[in-house]
């Protein structure tokens, strides 16, 4: 009998070791990944950066494997409608059961997610776009890493006040959340420094003729201006501008500072003002990040490579590293814990990311950088 | 006073491109009664063949413009066979809603075939800034308005003089009586499909000769499809005009009431129109007998 | 095929059904759809949930368009106003959840009449366009009402708890939105047995000869209009909840593009078109999915970073096909199905 009870025990025992492990979405051989962002239409052109940037990082984990384990991401598309990144997201969490989430879309449909992602309490890094409510309040398996829109133009601002004093400013944003951020960080140095703002205005998502918007800019008397479009949005303005004439320092922000913007709009592009909290891609960590991708990437994904590459790199190196920790007993518990306890993680697309004990946000340092026409890049200043 | 000019000539030069695609609507509509959703998707996938004879064989506007030209005849001529001529003689619901699939698939081609970053249409030409009195306008925009007036006149002269046009003035007036007189109506839907897509890819072209290509361009048909209520669905000419009316609209609200009123201004101006003239402008009044 | 069938009286004529075995069926679909969310995984549950929701809203457009024969491109409108006026009750006000779902409705109902007025002159696509023309400016309104709206801020939804019921589970969820569906189906289809669905359909076989036969166009494209807002509007508040954030940008035009698209698939006019049309275009884009994963990592490694278009280029061609072998829709192919089921073996 006792004899009989113990295989019995040992059978459990033997049996309960691999159960332990066997987290969902996590075998001896293989860790599941699911990513939700937008492959097809105009918003492509971040997804697919950003998913490439998250392959470059797990295709590097995996030339070592982690600890004897294999990263593999299963992406989903939502072409940028919100209804269908929860449906994606509700595929790679209950169909493909996945261990973990990283990346999800615009900030719009990351808010949209909460709710799904704090029920499933898988680990998950929001990376493509993050925003203030999704760590506000912490959630506990939500981790933002980057920084906030309103931050970010807070510091474009400040700093262009500083150069540019006494200046007259014009501003102009989209007709969305995202403009709103914008403009609240704009308004905040408006009101310290005592800004002169002459010209103001919006703009429907999806124009395309600037025309009348620079024209008013231009009647205002602008010398300092903040185009917060996003890429084609910024590039139009630009060309208005330049076919008008009119010369103000001109300052964008981040989501449209990818270097093909340049190129599209010219010489006037010289001497443009951006902010970001990634390195650019033509400063020397850039060029680095850009010869190490090379190893692992395809030919059409290089062509793709921007700043969102860098940002889902960046995503993807926190998974590896507190998956590294966890060892072979990998958990959700043990990743969530882990990713909290990340702490001055270099990636050499950014700022050392830490984030800490109910702090869910990494809170990335920015620097402002300057456009380069010659080299159609852009360049740290200061 | 100078800000009005500038606005009216920046007006003028995007409506010319709404007008082009919005007279591309009419033809089909005029020749087949069917609304194409696929013509900004037509336009946009023109322009991107344009760009892409431009980078590898040759950057020489005549080239391009031309192998453009040829390519959205044999797109239109390849969606009419194709696709939507099985659809004769189906509901006209469903047929509508084929091209609504046409376009998806389209769409879709874009990024498949080139990918999702915008790209500049360089062709040497057009970039250069006219200055004209007080009113600056790009080499290209002032091409998309001589092109709208040019293509404008054509049709005049087309539906007036030739053959083809008056028979297809008689498959859109009544197609029965136009296939007793002996009309292939078949023949007739193709020219307009080959026709139609040919000015959605003028359109197309000078649009990223002005603005860049980008897999947004799409939007355009959208944009355009109230010009062409405005004008009359069935007028093509009217079609045009209707285009440079929602241009200027846009940019006088832009200009003087404020860029919230800038999107909406055309929406306004065709509700107000269609209350007092319930076929558009220039378009012809139903006539509905029980 | 049964014989002996006569009518004899007009109730019997528009009886919803005479049929035991219909309402035997009936039952069974109910019962499955009661039983379903419980058993079910969390994502099949999703995409019942979002069945359920767009076939509400699939049936207020085709109330509108199938049955009145009025087009319309700006049903995402009424799905938006619908969203905000549950958002701006519940969550902004902090009232009763089921004065959110009445201010869905009703809401929507009102702009109703402002978007229908047109409809008295127009026809055709020149009328599609004035709704799209609508559904930009409601858009536009809620941006600019920033005191009311929040503008493009945005308003978060919790899931509603009701008369002791607590909806914020995804099973609990579903059978709301399959209650409301239900409802909204019984509607449409008593509707349509009623005056006012025959005066909806003369309007559409011919409104001057509806016009002479003593129905007030003016009174009834009104109504068409404002019940088909409500309806489609409570979905609207469905699909907030669902979503969990209600903003302009979560309401693209593509719905009402989508909308019509189910009614076409499924066969203009009729509910149960309605229903089979949602079933298949909300199911098509995975049916897509689960056709790629049969041929597998093949494929996928062969399209490496384009399968997703190749996905959505399927999505369009699957509906092109579709209408041209069956242009009379899905409600089509059920009554081939049917035929054949009670004839079978023989040919009539």
């Amino acid at each position: 009998m006792r004899y009989l009870i113990a295989t019995a025990l040992a059978a459990l025992a033997l049996h309960g070791a691999p159960a332990v492990a066997a987290e969902q979405g996590v075998t001896d051989t293989e860790i599941l990944i699911g990513e939700v962002d937008p492959f097809t239409g105009p918003p492509a052109l971040l997804g697919k950066a950003h998913s490439s940037g998250l392959k470059l990082a797990f295709a590097e984990a995996n030339e070592a494997g982690v600890n004897g384990r294999k990263i593999k991401m299963i992406s989903e598309d939502d072409g940028y409608v919100t209804a269908r990144t929860l449906q994606g997201l509700r595929k790679v969490i209950d169909v493909d059961k996945v261990f973990s989430v990283v990346g999800i879309s615009g900030s719009g449909q990351s808010i949209a997610a909460m709710p799904v992602l704090e029920k499933s309490g898988v680990p998950t890094i929001i990376s493509s776009a993050p925003v203030s409510q999704i760590f506000e309040p912490a959630r506990k398996n939500v981790f933002a890493l980057g920084q906030v829109y309103t931050q970010g133009i807070k510091e474009l601002t400040a700093f262009l006040a500083d150069k540019f004093p006494g200046k007259k400013w014009g501003i102009v944003t989209q007709d969305d959340d995202y403009g709103l951020l914008v403009r609240e960080g704009f308004d905040t140095i408006v009101k310290a420094k005592k800004l002169n703002v002459v010209y103001s205005g919006s703009y429907k998502k999806g124009q395309t003729d600037f025309a009348s918007d620079m024209l008013r800019l231009k009647e205002s008397g602008a010398e300092v201006f903040l185009a917060g479009g996003i890429i084609s949005e910024n590039v139009a303005m630009i060309k208005e501008m330049e076919k008008l004439a009119f010369k103000p320092a001109v300052g964008i922000f981040w989501p449209g500072r990818i270097e093909v913007v340049l190129k599209l709009a010219g010489p006037a592009s010289d001497g443009l003002y951006a902010v970001d909290y990634v390195e650019p891609l033509a400063g020397p960590a850039g060029k680095a990040f850009v010869e190490q991708a090379k190893k692992h990437l395809t030919e059409a994904e290089m062509k793709g490579i921007n700043r969102y590459t860098e940002a889902g790199y960046a995503a993807g190196r926190v998974l590896v590293e507190a998956f590294r920790k966890c060892g072979k007993a990998l958990t959700r518990d043990c990743a969530i814990s882990e990713i909290e306890k990340t702490k001055d993680l270099q990636t050499g697309v950014m700022a050392p990311i830490s984030f800490g004990a109910g702090k869910r946000f990494s809170d990335q340092k920015v620097q402002i950088m300057q456009a380069d026409f010659a080299t159609l890049s852009y360049k740290p200043v200061k | 006073m100078r800000l009005f000019a500038d606005l009216v000539a920046s007006g003028i030069a995007i409506g010319a491109i709404y007008g082009l695609i919005a007279m591309g609507f009419a033809v089909i509509y005029k020749a087949t009664g069917l609304a194409n959703f696929a013509q900004g998707e037509m336009s946009m996938i023109v322009a991107y063949v344009a760009w892409t004879i431009s980078t590898t064989l040759t950057g020489n506007v005549f080239v391009v413009v031309a192998g453009s030209i040829v390519f959205a005849v044999l797109l239109g001529l390849a969606v009419e066979r194709f696709i939507m001529r099985p659809m004769l003689g189906e509901p006209i619901f469903s047929t509508v809603l084929v091209t609504i699939g046409v376009a998806v698939v389209l769409r879709s081609l874009i990024t498949l075939v080139w990918d999702a970053y915008p790209h500049a249409l360089n062709l040497g030409v057009g970039r250069d800034v006219v200055k004209m009195a007080s009113v600056s306008l790009r080499g290209a925009q002032i091409a998309s308005i001589l092109t709208l007036l040019a293509v404008m006149g054509a049709f005049y002269l087309f539906f007036r003089f030739s053959k083809i046009g008056v028979a297809m003035r008689a498959v859109a007036a009544d197609d029965r009586t136009a296939l007793l007189m002996g009309v292939s109506a078949a023949r007739i839907h193709a020219i307009a499909w080959g026709c139609s897509s040919a000015i959605a890819g003028i359109a197309g072209v000078l649009f990223a000769l002005v603005y860049d290509l980008s897999p947004a361009m799409f939007q355009l048909g959208l944009k355009s499809f109230p010009a062409s209520i405005l004008g009359g669905l069935d007028s093509v000419i009217g079609s045009g005009f209707g285009g440079i009316l929602i241009g200027v609209a846009e940019n006088l609200a832009g200009g003087y009431v404020g860029s919230g009123l800038k999107d909406v201004a055309g929406f306004l101006m065709i509700i107000v129109i269609l209350m007092v003239q319930p076929f558009g402008l220039f378009g012809e009044r139903e006539i509905v007998r029980v | 095929m049964r014989s002996g069938d006569f009518k004899e009286t007009y109730a019997d004529l528009i009886v919803l059904s005479d049929s035991r075995l219909v309402w035997a069926w009936a039952g069974v679909l109910v019962v499955a759809l009661v039983v379903a969310p419980f058993v079910v995984n969390a994502y099949v549950l999703s995409l019942l949930t979002l069945v359920l929701i767009t076939v509400t809203g699939a049936l207020g457009l085709n109330l509108l368009t199938g049955l009145t024969g009025l087009i319309s491109l700006g049903h995402a409108g009424f799905l938006l106003l619908g969203a905000y006026g549950y958002a701006i009750v519940v969550a902004k006000h902090n009232l009763h959840p089921l004065l959110g779902f009445l201010a869905a409705g009703v809401a929507p109902a009102l702009f109703a009449i402002v978007v229908g007025l047109p409809s008295l002159r127009l026809r055709g696509l020149y009328l599609a366009i004035t709704t799209l023309a609508f559904s930009y400016i409601i858009s536009d309104l809620i941006l600019e009402a920033k005191s009311i709206t929040d503008g493009a801020r945005g308003i978060t939804v919790q899931r509603p708890e009701f008369f002791g019921l607590d909806f914020s589970s995804d099973p609990s969820f579903a059978l709301l939105c399959a209650f409301v569906a239900a409802v909204a189906l019984f509607a449409c289809l008593n509707i349509q047995r009623s005056r006012i669905g025959r005066a909806f359909m003369a309007i559409r076989d011919n409104d001057i000869a509806a016009r002479t036969m003593g129905v007030n166009l003016q009174a009834f494209k009104l109504y068409a209009f404002m019940t088909s807002a409500f309806i489609t509007g409570i979905a609207g508040a469905l699909m907030g909840i669902y979503l969990s954030f209600v903003s302009v940008e979560g309401f693209p035009f593509l719905f009402s593009i989508e909308a019509l698209a189910i009614l076409i698939v499924g066969g203009l006019g009729s509910a149960l078109g309605a229903v089979l049309g949602t079933v298949f275009i909300v199911l098509l884009p995975e049916a897509i999915r689960i056709l790629f994963s049969w041929f597998g990592g093949a494929l996928e490694s062969l399209l490496s970073t384009g399968v997703h278009e190749v996905k959505s280029i399927a999505y369009g061609v699957a509906i092109i096909l579709f209408l041209r072998f069956e242009p009379r829709g899905l409600v089509g192919v059920w009554r081939d199905a049917k035929r054949l089921w009670t004839h079978w073996p023989l040919k009539y």
